[in-house]
């Protein structure tokens, strides 16, 4: 039975050498959400929901990046490629799209 | 010159003769007294009678069983007050039913009952609409610690009765300054029922007080066993008032009122009958709402009232009280005067603080800063106020609390920066993730390749 740092450790260096390019940078991206979210979240529990409407918009903004980003992992993701007819590139002309609807949405929901 | 001396005299006359004449009860000085037989009432009641007639009410004694009597005529009452010493009268006029009491009651009449030991069934059943219910047939109230000792009653059915309840309303200084004052009751009991808000016990049986067998005296221990009220919970005098402040007094005795009673050694009767009567037909504890108004705490405070606030504004809410007594209004004082906000539920409830320069003499203010709810709706603002002896006053106002229009709402409120940042930080990362993604094209093959080869 292999220790969990050896586990760790392969399962790093697998990620690193066989994760294309585009879905590490998805994948940054994606810890960038929950972290940007959390820190909102942390901040609402302490300080209250006052503002809530800011509250929702910019934890929804959040979140909804998050879904978004791992829409796109899935259908720019190699292995999936069969599942998929349409392109990586309308996959993530579809991703720029819903991102503009959503920063509109939150611009005007954040009061 | 003449003239003006002849002017004098009736100013000096009328100023003498006026506070007698005119009626000091707030409701009107129609007074009819229904009893046995008219020469012996006037004979025995003298003292009660004449202090109704000084006090100014039009006095009408009337025999009970006079077919002539009526309460109404065409709906509108023919007097404002009844009393009622007839205790043994099966029947009242030619056909006065108890809804026609109950009605003159409604109406806002009040009212004397006085009941004895001969107590009619019509008494019986008037008395079980207010929630009073007189003792059975043949039973009287004994006291053999407490009585009168008198040669004309030796059985101990005569009680002095001191227990009497704290109400203030009711009663004067005088007579709840007396440790033991001492009430001649001569008559049945009754059990007040406690679950009804608006009859109050004022003056009730001592620990050695019950109600027995007015035959079978003589041999107290064989009936006390059987005495179903005794003590405390043995009621001689209660006290009603209606939601229409109409009000009645319950006594079990009608020769508390009579002349052999309040002359009779260390009596307190006078006293008592003078207070209970001057509270049954309004000559005292009369309270009244003389104005309220509400406006925005920050506008002017003669501005108009409007018809309804935003949430969470501050209100100035502002009633005006009076009471009457001594036949007069007075400013009324007291220090738990309420305001409620309803909508369903009561969201608010503060007691309102008096203001120290009243706007008049006769009314005391009482106003109150109030931040209204941050909910929106129908509201009621009232003052509720109902306390023992006082006639009730509920004074109510619909008023609509709107919400903040869309543009009234505050914005950039520091406590939303992080949010704000959140999610320009959110739209920042975005356009990086763009540019990292389009300008990784090359390495997207790159990668691709070294893995399928």
């Amino acid at each position: 039975m292999p220790a969990p740092t050896d586990v760790l450790t392969k399962l790093t260096r697998d990620y690193a050498a066989t994760t294309p390019q585009r879905l590490k940078v998805i994948d940054t991206y994606m810890v960038f959400c929950v972290a940007v979210g959390l820190i909102q979240f942390v901040y609402c529990v302490l300080v209250g929901t006052f503002p809530y409407n800011a509250f929702l918009a910019g934890f929804g903004s959040a979140v909804a990046c998050f879904v978004f980003a791992a829409n796109l992992r899935i259908k720019t993701n190699p292995s999936n490629s069969r599942q998929f007819e349409a392109s990586p590139e309308s996959a993530f002309a579809e991703f720029v799209l819903c991102h503009i609807v959503l920063h509109f949405v939150i611009t005007n929901f954040l009061g | 010159m003449r003239l003006g001396a002849l002017l004098r005299t009736w100013l000096a006359f009328s100023s003498i003769c006026l506070p007698s004449a005119s009626a000091r009860s707030v409701t009107g000085d129609r007074l009819l007294v229904l009893v046995p037989a008219v020469e012996a009432a006037i004979h025995d009641y003298s003292i009660f009678l004449d202090s109704l007639k000084r006090r100014g009410f039009e006095v009408s004694i009337r025999d009970a069983a006079n077919s002539s009597i009526v309460l109404h005529i065409d709906g509108d009452r023919l007097y404002d007050h009844v009393a009622l010493l007839a205790p043994a009268a099966k029947r009242f006029g030619a056909a006065l039913s108890i809804h026609d009491f109950i009605h003159f009651v409604n109406t806002g009449g009040n009212m004397i009952v006085a009941a004895s030991a001969a107590l009619s069934d019509f008494h019986r059943r008037l008395a079980a609409q207010f929630g009073v219910e007189f003792d059975k047939h043949g039973t009287a109230v004994i006291d053999h610690s407490h009585y009168l000792s008198s040669k004309v009653s030796s059985n101990h059915t005569i009680v002095a009765a001191s227990r009497l309840s704290h109400i203030p309303a009711v009663l004067s200084p005088p007579l709840l300054a007396d440790e033991h004052p001492t009430i001649y009751f001569e008559g049945i009991a009754h059990n007040y029922d406690s679950q009804i808000p608006l009859l109050a016990p004022l003056l009730t049986g001592s620990r050695s007080t019950y109600s027995g067998s007015s035959v079978a005296v003589d041999r107290p221990s064989l009936k006390s066993t059987q005495a179903q009220l005794s003590g405390r919970s043995l009621g001689l005098v209660s006290i009603f008032q209606s939601r229409s402040n109409a009000r009645v007094v319950f006594s079990g005795s009608s020769a508390l009122f009579s002349d052999a009673l309040v002359g009779a050694e260390h009596s307190t009767n006078g006293l008592f009958i003078n207070d209970i009567s001057q509270w049954a037909f309004q000559e005292k504890s009369v309270l009244r709402e003389v104005d309220h108004r509400h406006r925005l705490a920050s506008a002017a405070p003669s501005s108009l009232q409007p018809d309804h606030y935003r949430v969470s504004n501050v209100i100035n809410y502002e009633i005006d009280l009076s009471v009457y007594y001594e036949n007069k209004w007075h400013p009324y004082i007291a220090d738990d005067v309420q305001f409620e906000a309803t909508m369903l539920d009561p969201y608010l409830r503060l007691t309102l603080n008096r203001t120290q320069v009243p706007k008049s003499a006769t009314v005391a203010t009482y106003h109150g800063d109030i931040k209204l709810p941050d909910r929106y709706g129908t509201f009621t603002f009232s003052v509720n106020y109902k306390r023992a002896g006082f006639s009730s006053i509920n004074v109510h106002d619909t008023v609509a609390i709107w919400p903040l229009r869309h543009d009234e709402y505050p914005r950039f409120l520091s406590a939303a920066y992080p949010y704000y940042a959140g999610s320009f930080v959110m739209v920042a990362g975005f356009l990086a993730l763009c540019a990292a993604w389009l300008w990784n094209t090359g390495p997207t093959s790159k990668s691709s390749k070294p893995k399928s080869s």
